[in-house]
């Protein structure tokens, strides 16, 4: 750690990484409820489980955004934090007000926490991924303000690189683009539509910007790599993800009652998506394979090298394999989709924020690297994550495929649940690939804690 | 490689590439935003469809159910329920009964709670529902199971 | 031309910066997909595509055509001018380049603003989809050109080009011949072709 207002980002991991054992237990239950309806019912409803489980998501990759902006802008612009003090305030705000929606969602029926909290006023509650209560929405707001308030004035008197502007122009993008979760008309159809600005525009736009950021910057860390290489990459693969993301945002309106060129525009441009998430993959290795040192902090270069192969066969393979109109004609809001999510998700925004974490977190703890045994534990956490949630995927895509078969295809085709009861064996696999996965992040939390051999001094 | 491919020009690239897009994909907004009254015929949107889709939003019914393809995977498409259980012959009816009859409390079924909705509420639940399943869709689902 | 072939450097690498021949590829490619897709789509409706054709301007098309082939030429002479270290001349070229592109632009008005005022959108059958999404993602990559064209032109002026030293210029002549060549093959494929 360079600049003493850094510290700042370690509160933010530690909240990140606990926010992510909730989600996890949350997917449990809910994996659980696929094949034993009634398990926890009704104290905890599958719309209650899936409500926290996606919204922890949500909040705790915000919360590993906003750690390694603070953690990385010092160090990038050659300054201290504009306001360290502003940014412990707001970890605060936003640590509360994250819990407490989390424990309203767990305790009172969501029609009277709506009631509770002035849906009337302005409704824009309970819409996917954006049911959180309008005081919620507004605390979003003022955090992430904050945020860019904090950040842009660090930025504006500091050195100004490539990586902080992009970084920055990320983090803008995400506030401008979330204001469309205040917008929501009384016509489902433009609801539909300018939620995905908010939604689409989030994970396959500007925040791509802020994984491209915080990879890159990773990347020069532990390669040693010129800047200049590297930063040259990051606005290529930025470009590419825009120009095609973009007009991809397309490929959600093909059947929600948008004009039928959609089809077209979506199908074309999205299945470009998959290039800028390959130029990644290749960057990643590219960069390793050029590295001018050996960093100490082995665990931290695999996760950086499989943020590029699990984003891309995430987000580009997966998504590209039910992006084309006429296939999603047949997959749109089926498991497909599910399966995509899980490995896209996992794949670009979880694991490049754990790569930040396992290269910010030692040093903000005073050291270089964590000890050896502590790194093979942090490895084999990566493999159990990674591998069980490759399987949880192809689970879910096989459970997909079927159900797709039975309920979609054909002359005859079967009721929802008459097809759910035929795909249980898939569910009750990707329960089991739930629990390793499980397995892999409480190793993850013990190589924290891992007390053998010697860390490497900072 | 690196004297003939300049940051700059990524860079370049970039601003230039987002902003061409962007206002590429405002064009076909505006396009859209004209052509979308002829398919949601927006005309048949009640008083009670508003006030259904609100009902529909503060029970988070998209936590379990798809509507148009989205929402979670739990339980069944609904964007088309109205057609699937009967249309303008019974189509209401069912959707009231089955709201109505929940939870089933069959052991080991998935299930659906009880939200205590009162006959208007019920009736602009339907009437939501009703309008949504006349989207126009370009025919998706494939076929009425959704 | 000759002055062209002469110079070492092009025959080495292509001309212009590396960057934009990433964009000029990703472009192309783009397009290669939309023009594989009308392929496609017109192989399903071959008598709505005929008979739809028939109502465009294919006179206004034909113009169009050799207006950016000459601005292509021009933008060809403007390069040729800055290998000889001539800047004034070389942004002159341009210029003319850039004129033409207007000329482009207003003759493409034309026909939109008969086309539009015909009451035919998007939506109006997959022909015109295409015909419309083509010929305006184009028409905004004419556009994009021209101020790329305008910028380099203006660098030019300035002097900040010499006969060692204008990969600007090929780099912004590379991409307006991208533009160009998009139009000789969307012209024929959409306006003429039975």
């Amino acid at each position: 750690m360079q600049y003493k207002s850094q510290a700042v980002a370690k509160p933010y991991f530690i909240a990140a990484i606990a926010l992510f054992v909730g989600q996890i237990l949350f997917g449990l239950i809910m994996g659980y409820q696929y094949v034993v309806g009634d398990f926890l019912f009704p104290a905890i409803p599958f719309n209650v489980a899936r409500m926290v489980h996606t919204n922890l998501l949500i909040v705790w990759l915000l919360f590993g955004f906003m750690g390694a902006a603070y953690y990385l802008i010092p160090e990038e612009t050659e300054t201290e934090l504009y306001s360290p003090k502003l940014a412990l305030i707001t970890f605060w705000v936003f640590l509360a007000a994250g819990a407490l929606t989390i424990v309203g969602y767990l305790m009172v029926p969501y029609a009277t926490l709506a009631a509770m909290t002035g849906n009337d006023l302005l409704p824009t509650m309970g819409r996917e991924f954006l049911e959180q209560p309008l005081p919620t929405k507004l605390g979003i707001v003022v955090v992430a303000l904050s945020l860019l308030f904090n950040i842009s004035m660090t930025v504006l008197k500091g050195r100004k690189t490539s990586i902080s502007l992009v970084l920055l122009l990320g983090l803008w993008g995400l506030a401008v683009f979330f204001l469309f979760s205040f917008y929501n008309s009384h016509n489902l159809v433009l609801d539909k539509y300018f939620w995905w600005w908010t939604v689409h525009l989030w994970v396959e736009g500007v925040w791509e910007l802020i994984l491209g950021a915080m990879l890159a910057f990773v990347l020069i860390k532990i390669t040693g790599v010129d800047r200049e290489v590297i930063e040259k990459w990051l606005y290529v693969i930025i470009a590419m993800t825009l120009i095609t993301g973009i007009i991809g945002t397309g490929h959600h309106y093909f059947w929600i009652g948008t004009p039928d060129y959609w089809q077209w525009f979506g199908s074309v441009f999205s299945a470009l998506e998959p290039i800028p998430f390959f130029m990644m993959t290749v960057f990643a290795f590219n960069m390793v394979n050029r590295r001018r040192r050996e960093h100490p902090n082995k665990a931290a270069t695999l996760w950086a090298l499989g943020t590029g192969v699990m984003a891309f066969l995430g987000a580009g393979v997966w998504g590209f394999l039910h992006t084309l109109a006429p296939v999603n004609y047949y997959t749109h809001g089926s498991q497909i989709t599910a399966a995509h999510g899980h490995m896209a998700f996992y794949g670009a925004y979880v694991m490049v924020n754990l790569t930040m974490i396992s290269y910010a977190m030692p040093m903000l703890r005073g050291r270089t690297a964590n000890s050896g045994p502590a790194q093979t534990m942090e490895m084999w956490s990566f493999w159990l994550m990674t591998v069980s949630i490759v399987f949880i995927t192809l689970f879910l895509t096989a459970a997909g495929i079927l159900q797709i078969w039975l309920q979609r295809m054909g002359t005859n085709p079967m009721g929802f649940m008459d097809a759910q009861d035929q795909v249980r064996l898939f569910y009750w696999l990707r329960e089991i690939a739930g629990f390793v996965f499980l397995t892999g992040l409480v190793l993850y939390i013990w190589s924290f804690f891992c007390k053998k051999g010697e860390a490497v001094k900072a | 490689m690196s004297e003939t491919f300049t940051k700059a020009m990524a860079r370049n690239i970039f601003y230039g590439g987002a902003v061409f897009f962007f206002l590429l994909f405002l064009g076909l907004t505006f396009d859209s935003m004209k052509a979308l009254p002829k398919r949601d015929h927006r005309e048949n949107i009640t008083e009670s469809v508003t006030r259904g889709k609100l009902i529909w939003e503060t029970r988070n019914c998209v936590g379990c159910h798809t509507i148009l393809g989205e929402g979670a995977y739990f339980a069944p498409e609904l964007g088309n329920v109205y057609k699937r259980r009967g249309g303008d012959n019974g189509g209401a009816e069912f959707i009231k009964a089955w709201i109505q009859s929940q939870p089933t409390g069959v052991p080991g079924r998935r299930q659906m709670p009880q939200f205590h909705l009162n006959d208007q509420q019920l009736e602009d639940m339907v009437q939501f529902l009703k309008w949504t399943s006349e989207v126009n869709t370009g025919t998706w689902p494939p076929n009425i199971e959704g | 031309m000759d002055n062209t072939r002469a110079h070492p450097q092009i025959l080495a690498t292509p001309p212009g910066d590396l960057a934009i021949w990433f964009f000029i590829y990703a472009e192309l490619l783009a397009f290669g997909v939309f023009f594989v897709a009308y392929a496609f789509a017109r192989a399903h409706n071959v008598e709505l595509f005929n008979e739809s054709q028939q109502h465009l301007n294919r006179a206004s098309g034909a113009i169009n055509t050799l207006v950016l082939i000459t601005s292509s030429y021009f933008v060809v002479r403007g390069v040729a001018a800055i290998q000889r270290g001539y800047s004034t001349l070389c942004a002159r070229w341009l210029a003319a380049a850039i004129g033409l592109g207007g000329v482009f632009l207003a003759i493409k008005l034309h026909e939109f603003d008969a086309v539009f005022s015909a009451g035919i959108s998007l939506s109006t059958n997959t022909f015109y989809m295409f015909y419309l999404s083509l010929t305006l993602f184009h028409f905004m990559h004419v556009i994009l050109g021209m101020v790329i064209l305008f910028a380099v032109m203006l660098k030019a002026q300035r002097g900040g080009y010499s006969a060692e030293e204008h990969r600007g210029v090929e780099t912004g002549a590379s991409y307006w011949h991208m533009v160009d060549l998009l139009w000789i093959i969307l012209f024929p494929l959409v306006y003429v072709i039975h």
